[in-house]
């Protein structure tokens, strides 16, 4: 069956749209398509692909408005003969599907993404023991794919450029969540912060594009939670 | 103009337009609160301004737009209880039925209230 | 590259306690708005007229109901604002002047319907 991809392109100083024909068969995913319009089509489109099979995280755009993975999403499945794809929303537009990333990765990195002990003992390497229930306290937080999807549908992300956003912030809860972890002080510094958990107002869409169902929402609730106890007790003990 | 991404409903779930009108119903209503509270200064100038006043609002004609205040007062309130329960971090797990349930709560409150103000303005 | 992300006063206890604090007064507003209405609109069909009106204001217990009211809804309605501002990227670089702003709004809101609770 043929179906129409629509194409938002951007060459540096304007934006217009392509139309493709694609000759969709069963099983065939938008990423496919792309790949087809490459090959067969215009090989100036620009898009970013990497694993194919909804792990890495490089393939979000927004299909028929919503932002999925590429590569997950089947053609046929979107029961529509023309097929928008467009480059995910509140990035800087690059060319044609990609956007700027730097700025979500500085995000991610500013909350301190990794594990924090108070001693690194090197020399003498124990195993930190962690009990199963310790685990899914923080285990789903932990699956995320750095996509970018439910960035570009938080509206506090959209009119504020220094939000830190829901996946950098799950980010957050996921090390602080974590029994091993030793590190609060240092990422409650930034997630407490103006450009943090205070910007949210649970409109919650990023928990329902979310392609690996890893609930940014709920990790921001929680961590809203911390971060208000946390700040009320450091003024009233410094009082 | 950015913060019309705010008010984007396209593409977007039910809970992304809840946020969408409690944003939109909270300016509404903070622009009615202003006029309230130099409406209500009427009283002190006396029975005259006070009584003048009345009689331009609390009419058949003003009526719709109570109707439609009402609305907007309901809707932040119900949708706020809901936000206040989410905002600890309770009941997430529920989201979609609480969703649901403060649509319906807010029909239900705002088609009495309505109805009483019609009672009331046609002096029932 | 985190020390980027521009100035990040936790030492201030502002942010948490305006949550908490919309939060409760968002709790009061429901119930105290709700009562306002009943008040107004179902108990009797004269509740409006000028007498009732003035009678209603020289209530002690109406005075602290409604100054209990008129506190809630300026704190809620100009904190709202406040937080409106501040997701924009004007806010975020202004935050000093919104926040006295605001403040001062709340202030005034309450003064002004103090005025009209304590002039009867």
């Amino acid at each position: 069956m043929d179906v129409i991809f629509r194409v938002r392109r951007f060459d540096g100083e304007k934006s217009y749209w392509s139309d493709f024909v694609i000759p969709a068969k069963k099983g065939m995913t938008v990423l496919e398509g792309l790949y087809y319009i490459k090959e067969n089509y215009d090989g100036s489109l620009a898009f970013r692909a990497s694993c194919r099979m909804g792990i890495c995280g490089s393939c979000a755009v927004k299909i028929n408005g919503r932002p999925v993975l590429a590569c997950e999403t089947q053609i046929l499945h979107l029961n529509s003969t023309t097929i928008k794809i467009e480059p995910l929303d509140n990035f800087e537009v690059i060319k044609d599907l990609v956007t700027e990333f730097d700025g979500f990765f500085t995000k991610h990195e500013a909350v301190k993404p990794y594990l924090i002990r108070k001693e690194d003992r090197y020399s003498e390497p124990e195993e930190l023991i962690q009990k199963p229930e310790q685990l899914y306290a923080y285990y789903k937080y932990s699956l995320c794919i750095k996509c970018g999807a439910c960035y570009s549908v938080c509206p506090a992300s959209s009119s504020r450029d220094d939000y830190l956003g829901p996946a950098a912030m799950t980010a957050a809860y996921r090390f602080i969540a974590d029994s091993r972890d030793e590190g609060d002080g240092e990422r409650m510094q930034i997630v407490c912060g103006d450009c943090g958990v205070w910007r949210c107002h649970f409109a919650a869409e990023c928990s329902e594009v979310c392609p690996k169902k890893v609930e940014p929402a709920k990790a921001v609730q929680k961590l809203r939670f911390r971060s208000s106890i946390y700040m009320l007790k450091k003024f009233f003990i410094r009082w | 103009m950015r913060w019309l991404k705010w008010f984007e409903f396209r593409g977007k779930s039910l809970f992304h337009i809840s946020y969408s009108l409690h944003r939109l119903t909270g300016i509404v209503l903070v622009i009615y609160l202003v006029m309230h509270l130099s409406y209500l200064t009427s009283i002190r100038m006396g029975r005259e301004v006070y009584e003048y006043f009345t009689s331009i609002t609390l009419t058949p004609a003003f009526l719709i737009f109570d109707i439609l205040l009402v609305l907007a007062g309901v809707y932040h309130g119900v949708n706020g209880l809901r936000l206040i329960l989410h905002e600890f971090g309770l009941g997430y797990e529920l989201r979609r039925p609480l969703l649901y349930l403060c649509y319906l709560l807010t029909l239900v409150l705002w088609l009495y209230a309505s109805y009483q103000m019609y009672l009331f303005v046609m002096g029932v | 590259m985190s020390n980027e992300l521009n100035g990040l006063r936790t030492k201030r206890v502002l942010e948490p306690a305006g949550w908490v604090l919309q939060l409760i007064t968002g709790l009061v507003l429901a119930v105290l708005v709700t009562f306002h209405f009943f008040e107004t609109h179902m108990i009797h069909h004269s509740a409006m007229e000028y007498e009732n009106v003035i009678l209603r204001l020289s209530d002690i217990r109406y005075k602290i109901m409604y100054g209990l009211l008129l506190l809630s809804v300026s704190f809620h309605a100009f904190n709202g604002v406040r937080a409106i501002f501040l997701d924009t990227n004007y806010g975020s670089e202004n935050r000093r002047f919104v926040n006295i702003l605001l403040f001062l709004a709340v202030i005034v809101a309450f003064t002004y319907g103090l005025l009209l609770l304590f002039s009867f």
